[in-house]
């Protein structure tokens, strides 16, 4: 075991952090997604141009092929050096793309993967359900082929970018009268197809970033279904590991500058005297040192075995509540100042409302231990 | 960078864990074997960090762990420490300086015991003014000593963070054999005629177990490493391994009791040994919130 680095990889670093230097965008990320939709497109068009843009995706692609240990010293760089959050990118970088790349036909990778790496297409994704949240299977928007089209209806939820999107990674029920994980398919839906409503839903923050979509005999060519009919639950699941490898890496940088910060902050009002503070600080600390080490010991399991670990699924339900401690913390040195909060701020108190979703979005605490227990421990399934 | 053992690593640690399960189970903990020490002295569990043995620590924080996950003697911890840094070979025992009174623990036929003192690491006569009595850690003896003896220190300021890597990696085990202990009663017991793991209530429980020994286990090679690197924030993320590790073993420690239901309240079961020992390893180099608050270079 080591934690350093190869010169390669330590003169990779070096031209992340030159490149940064010089070229992070000068005003703020604005928060609605509306209005931050020209910002995200603009710097992802900029990553993209100057090769920072599909570090670790096929270079036929538009990526630049290079290995997972340097996706995450970039993801390292970009986050020590303040680089905005890729916003409605997001999707289409992390998830989208990734799930393209491992189940799509060569037709379908050729048309998006570019354009999701330039910034054209913003994609959004299409998995809950007003009736189907932690329950994913009991998805009931269904897909009816006529011809070699699939006449879409139904409805989804918490879709975040929905109103700004171009695309959508689409898991429906293509089999009439199928259940739960079979009959589902995931399929590739054009988002300003004609009958599809988007509303948007504000959230308690005061963002505007996500939405209720709605389906009505919208229609979708066959062609689009990514990995075959009725093969949807195993292609939403393809990238859930993907997601634990190297998903997690800015927020540890990220939660590394906040303590520091809250560190200070607490030094500079004198509150570190309180002892309960200290230990907290001194205990989130710790954490987040931890975490990066988890982090490390995952990537490692990737790059030694070609997949995470079985305890990659620990690192996203530990990231989530220590980034809330952390929130709760900012919260608490603010005092009565947080009274002050208004819509459209964008400060500790909006992450604190904001960060609720850590704990619920992409599967909620309570399912993170559930698979913790069945798949780790080997405990019997509940559901 | 590597935070995964290696084949050699995954085959030491099989060893140990194989030759624990056979010669140290962790139900004997409550009261060990009198020839145990030289058994493992013989089988080489005593020397492995002395010079000559160019053990990295990350080998010997994997080794410790599984020690600690058969709760192995705990002057194995002072043992290895006295070797690595004086030479010399040996049962040593555990010292635990308080206000008053210096205790040693597991200090039996060891003529000396080393602990981290005020004024420095370093080593005591192991010279008792009262008789050997029984521990709160069942697998230990504990001795009284006058709190002014004389400290013969070790003169590298290493050794203080080598006993609080070591001491992390045997609560990183405890933190594991609590949290198996747990997991396999939630899938053996049954109650409303299903196993109780099937309720999220305990299997959440079981989950959380499971977090707390991963975050540990990952900090204690990331501080292994540091250690070897000579990083000049070694310090701090030894610190962060014992601080994560201690916790891991104490709340795994009462988790695995609360699973466990009325017997895990018993003398008779063994989870109490797991929650015992985690209660010792708190007080073997205590992490100070200075050192993990202290900006990292």
């Amino acid at each position: 075991m080591d934690i350093g680095f190869s010169s390669a990889e330590t003169h990779f670093r070096e031209q992340c952090r030159d490149w940064l230097k010089d070229n992070i965008p000068t005003g703020k990320r604005p928060l609605d997604a509306s209005d931050a939709i020209g910002f995200d497109k603009a710097w992802q068009r900029r990553l993209f141009d100057a090769g920072w843009a599909g570090i670790n995706w096929p270079t036929e692609y538009g990526g630049r092929g290079l290995s997972i240990v340097q996706q995450v010293i970039w993801l390292e760089e970009y986050a020590k050096a303040h680089a905005p959050w890729i916003g409605a990118n997001f999707v289409g970088i992390n998830h989208g793309g990734p799930t393209l790349i491992l189940n799509a036909s060569e037709e379908q990778k050729a048309f998006h993967l570019p354009r999701i790496l330039k910034g054209e297409s913003i994609w959004c994704q299409g998995f809950s359900e007003p009736g189907a949240g932690s329950d994913l299977a009991g998805i009931t928007t269904r897909g009816r082929i006529d011809g070699d089209e699939l006449i879409i209806n139904g409805s989804k939820i918490w879709t975040s970018f929905a109103h700004v999107a171009d695309w959508q990674e689409l898991v429906l029920r293509t089999e009439e009268g199928s259940k739960r994980h079979a009959g589902l398919s995931w399929v590739i839906c054009d988002m300003h197809a004609p009958g599809i409503t988007v509303r948007p839903i504000r959230k308690m923050s005061g963002q505007t970033e996500f939405a209720e979509v709605f389906y009505d005999d919208v229609r979708v060519p066959l062609d689009n279904v990514v990995g075959g009919l009725g093969n949807g639950w195993k292609v939403a699941m393809s990238t859930l590991s993907f997601e634990r490898g190297t998903g997690f890496i800015a927020d540890q940088v990220k939660l590394g500058q906040e303590i520091a910060e809250l560190v200070s902050k607490a030094r500079a009002s004198g509150m570190i005297e309180d002892d309960r503070i200290a230990d907290q600080l001194a205990q989130m600390r710790a954490e987040v040192a931890a975490l990066r080490a988890m982090t490390y010991r995952n990537i490692s399991e990737v790059v030694r075995t070609g997949q995470p670990g079985p305890e990659a699924s620990v690192i996203r339900l530990f990231a989530a509540e220590l980034g809330q401690r952390i929130e709760r913390m900012a919260l608490h040195l603010m005092g009565e100042e947080i009274l002050d909060f208004a819509y459209g701020d964008d400060d500790a108190v909006h992450d604190y409302l904001r960060g609720f979703a850590a704990t619920i979005a992409g599967g909620t605490a309570q399912i993170q231990r559930d698979i913790i227990g069945e798949r780790l421990l080997g405990l019997p399934k509940s559901r | 960078m590597d935070l995964t053992p290696d084949n050699d690593q995954i085959a030491l640690q099989t060893a140990t864990s194989d030759w624990c399960r056979t010669n140290m189970p962790l139900a004997d903990a409550r009261s060990r074997r009198s020839g145990l020490w030289d058994e493992l002295e013989s089988m080489g569990w005593v020397g492995m960090t002395a010079p000559g043995m160019d053990l990295d620590h990350p080998t010997e924080a994997l080794i410790f762990a599984e020690l600690g996950r058969f709760l192995a003697p705990v002057a194995l911890l002072s043992s290895a420490v006295a070797a690595r840094w004086t030479g010399s070979g040996g049962k040593v025992g555990l010292a635990v300086p308080g206000k008053d009174i210096i205790r040693v623990l597991d200090g039996d036929s060891a003529p000396r015991a080393l602990g981290l003192f005020a004024a420095a690491t370093g080593f005591i006569k192991n010279d008792p003014v009262c008789q050997t009595k029984p521990s709160l850690d069942l697998s230990t003896s504990v001795v009284h000593l006058k709190a002014d003896a004389p400290v013969d220190p070790i003169t590298d300021p290493r050794a203080a963070l080598h006993l609080q890597l070591l001491a992390a990696a045997f609560s990183v085990g405890c933190a594991d054999a609590a949290r198996d202990m747990a997991a396999d009663y939630a899938q053996l017991r049954q109650q409303f005629g299903r196993p109780i793991g099937w309720f999220q209530a305990l299997k959440h429980i079981c989950s959380d177990m499971a977090v707390r020994a991963a975050v540990a286990r990952s900090q204690l090679y990331y501080a292994a490493c540091t250690l070897d690197a000579g990083e000049a924030d070694a310090a701090f993320h030894v610190a962060a391994a014992k601080r994560l590790a201690d916790q891991a073993a104490l709340d795994n420690g009462r988790a695995n009791i609360q699973v466990h239901g009325g017997t895990g309240m018993t003398d008779e079961a063994v989870p109490h040994l797991c929650l015992k020992r985690a209660h010792l390893l708190q007080f073997i180099a205590p992490v100070e919130d200075r050192i993990l608050l202290a900006d990292i270079p």
